[in-house]
């Protein structure tokens, strides 16, 4: 039999490839990140990097574009994570008493989450073409006006909240459906003996009981939410004028079109900070509803 | 035994290494230079590429070119970065418009000795314009390979079919303002509810086609000083043809619709702007008549707008691989014929005068563009004046903004964007 100093010291030796890779890849690109935004460094620029302060925090909180990409990423999580949480858990709630075909509609629901963004964003651009489109397609078969769902500056953003809704929400339901499934039996059972109504029985047993899994979900949405690029990337490119430019493709555009590394990492900072306040927000608000 | 037959073979994994090590990156067996290649061909043309490669590597069997092809948005970005740490390729495609920005970042070679009569390319073989795009101070940085300009595309049954023939039936493309709106009036097909069956014309790149205007209206983007000048009269004018042409006249279909090109394709659009390089697009496909023309005098006088494909080397390439990607790109523009045929113009005066050119119907048609076609601005901030041009363009044909103000806006952006550039390049 080995000693503990032998299993613990071959358990680290496991765990090394994982540390190195996670400082490698994690920690490092997030210091030099740190120490970038408070720096200007322009690819094609001929200063060399320099210290400047804040000045970059400054010029982002004053720069038009990061206003309006701002307002643009908070109006999708806005629009998006609630359908999500309240979608996906409706979802689980009606194949947990599914009696037939539940891993069927299981699997189907899984489906379109095991397409790649750039994917799933190209099916779903054909399927609003303003001109060919499926969605088209099937309004003037039934005599309606068709409708640029990509093209008009309201309508694109909730396009790709359903388009992103349609990909993300078998993975959500599918954690909600396993954690509804751990929800032990005999609080139902006991509550129902003492008269519970099924409004009851939702809003006193299941929702607290599912209120670690439920945060998670609010939680990996929203971030999901402020951090969204590759759907508008692909289906419209940030348009039309700019309604559905997000931070990430603005800190994208910023970095990789203008080459101005250092504006953009304090952009991404400000978008962290952004996501770190609201999901702490969230999660204090969440669990003080529940107590 | 296992373990005997494991450590020998490490050992000449070991040694196979050491070896490919240091005989200086060169192919272990034939000990060939290698050359690669990168530019954004991500359709047809690159195809056409590959094959004159094949015809290099086997011309010239002490060299080994190898081409990477990735879509233009991410290829300045792998480019740029992969150069800069010197790890870049040897030799690599960079538009003339974006020159200006790559040059400042300090990784684009000088070239200047591969013109001269002893390199096989002459620089009385180019326009005087086309080689000023790759000059730089007293440097040339590139070898432009190819002309794009923006030119016409037509459906040829769709002019046959609305009578716009000449007297020996040939289909006649519009050469005036007059003749092109009544044209879009005389092809387009309305259907019994009042939706277009086909649109006469179409605008399909927005930015691109309000560009290809721009000079016809003696438009520009910069004044002497090098100040913006996006709200010259020219440029109004341009901008408002533009959102007459959709919103009042309502001869395009409307800003919300993507018909455009996938219009054209689909026989549901007659006539439209696009580069010569889609041409390559309409090659694939079958039972589909089209022909190229020039860009209608819209303005006071003709004018379009063009880029080029520039060959250019690494700053910091060794004396082999130097002479090596030299050889290669004297061998492109010498073929770039070959190249042309995936649709292109070539950059080379003497290769659009062949008869073997002439028989490429659209790309000769574009080619009588280049005496009057321009290049976008040079501006290592083009990409600050394009993003602006777009939203001035985006703004006016969805109604959002009368021309002058959105120009005005943009104006101010750049204007903006450039006083920040001169700030941070402060020496």
């Amino acid at each position: 039999m080995k000693s503990l100093r032998t299993q613990t010291r071959l358990a680290n030796l496991f765990v090394i490839p994982y540390g190195m890779s996670f400082v490698v890849f994690i920690i490092c690109p997030i210091v030099f990140a740190a120490v970038l935004a408070f720096t200007q460094l322009d690819l094609t620029s001929r200063q060399h990097v320099h210290f400047v302060g804040f000045d970059n925090f400054r010029e982002a909180l004053k720069d038009p574009y990061f206003v309006q990409a701002t307002q643009v990423t908070c109006l999708y999580s806005v629009l998006i994570v609630p359908a999500f949480v309240i979608l996906s858990f409706g979802l689980a709630l009606g194949l947990q008493g599914m009696a037939f075909g539940r891993n069927t509609v299981r699997g189907m629901l899984f489906l379109p989450g095991m397409f790649n963004v750039v994917v799933a964003s190209i099916i779903w651009r054909w399927f609003y073409d303003g001109e060919f489109g499926f969605f088209n397609y099937l309004l003037k078969r039934e005599g309606l006006t068709p409708i640029h769902w990509l093209g008009e500056k309201t309508l694109a953003l909730p396009s790709i909240v359903v388009m992103s809704l349609w990909w993300g929400l078998g993975g959500a339901t599918i954690i909600l459906l396993a954690a509804l499934e751990q929800v032990p039996i005999h609080l139902y059972e006991a509550a129902m003996i003492d008269g519970a109504t099924s409004r009851k029985l939702l809003t006193k047993i299941t929702i607290p009981q599912m209120r670690p899994v439920l945060l998670f979900i609010v939680v990996t949405s929203t971030i999901g939410a402020f951090q969204v690029f590759g759907q508008t990337f692909m289906m419209t490119n940030g348009g039309p004028d700019r309604s559905t430019t997000g931070l990430v493709q603005l800190i994208y555009d910023t970095a990789f079109n203008k080459y101005r590394l250092g504006y953009a990492a304090s952009i991404s900072w400000l978008l962290f900070f952004m996501i770190s306040v609201i999901i702490i927000a969230q999660a204090l608000l969440l669990r003080r509803s529940i107590d | 035994m296992r373990i005997n037959f494991l450590s020998v073979l490490f050992v000449i994994c070991l040694v196979l290494t050491g070896v490919k090590l240091f005989s200086g990156g060169g192919s272990l067996v034939s000990r060939k230079t290698e050359v690669s290649f990168w530019n954004g061909w991500t359709g047809p043309d690159g195809i056409a590429m590959l094959e004159v490669i094949r015809q290099f590597n086997e011309e010239n069997p002490d060299i080994e070119v190898s081409m990477q092809r990735m879509a233009w948005d991410t290829y300045y970005n792998k480019l740029m970065v992969s150069a800069m740490s010197g790890r870049g390729p040897q030799v690599f495609v960079i538009h003339a418009s974006t020159l200006p920005r790559m040059v400042r970042a300090g990784y684009v070679g000088d070239v200047s000795d591969l013109f001269g009569p002893s390199t096989g390319i002459s620089p009385s073989d180019f326009e005087s314009k086309v080689l000023d795009q790759v000059k730089f101070g007293n440097q040339m940085v590139g070898v432009p390979l190819d002309i794009h300009p923006q030119g016409l595309y037509c459906n040829r049954d769709l002019f046959v079919a609305a009578g716009l023939t000449n007297p020996d039936g040939s289909p006649k493309p519009p050469t005036t303002k007059d003749e092109f709106i009544a044209d879009i009036r005389k092809l387009q097909k309305i259907g019994p509810t009042g939706d277009h069956d086909v649109w006469g014309f179409s605008w399909t790149f927005w930015r691109n086609n309000f560009m290809a205007l721009v000079p016809q209206f003696h438009g520009r983007y910069f004044d002497e000083n090098g100040k913006p000048d996006l709200i010259n009269p020219g440029n109004v004018a341009a901008l408002t043809f533009m959102g007459d042409l959709m919103n009042h006249l309502k001869l395009t279909p409307p800003a919300e619709s993507n018909a455009g090109w996938t219009g054209f394709r689909q026989k549901k659009v007659a006539m439209l702007f696009e580069g010569v390089y889609m041409v390559g697009d309409l090659q694939s496909l079958t039972d589909f008549h089209y022909f190229g023309a020039q860009v209608p005098k819209i303005g006071d006088q003709p004018g379009t707008v063009g880029d080029s494909h520039c060959l250019c080397i690494r700053a910091d390439l060794s004396p082999k691989e130097r002479e090596a990607s030299e050889r290669f790109i004297k061998y492109l523009s010498k073929h770039s014929l070959a190249w042309a045929k995936a649709g292109q113009v070539p950059a080379r005066i003497s290769i659009r005068n062949s008869e073997e050119f002439k028989k490429l119907q659209v790309q000769y048609a574009y080619s009588k563009e280049v005496p009057y076609m321009v290049y976008p601005p040079r501006t290592p901030l083009l990409f600050e004046l394009i993003q602006e041009i777009d939203q001035a363009v985006e703004r006016v044909l969805r109604g959002d903004m009368p021309p002058k103000k959105a120009l005005e806006i943009a104006n101010g952006n750049v204007a903006s964007a450039i006083e920040r550039d001169k700030q941070e390049n402060k020496t």
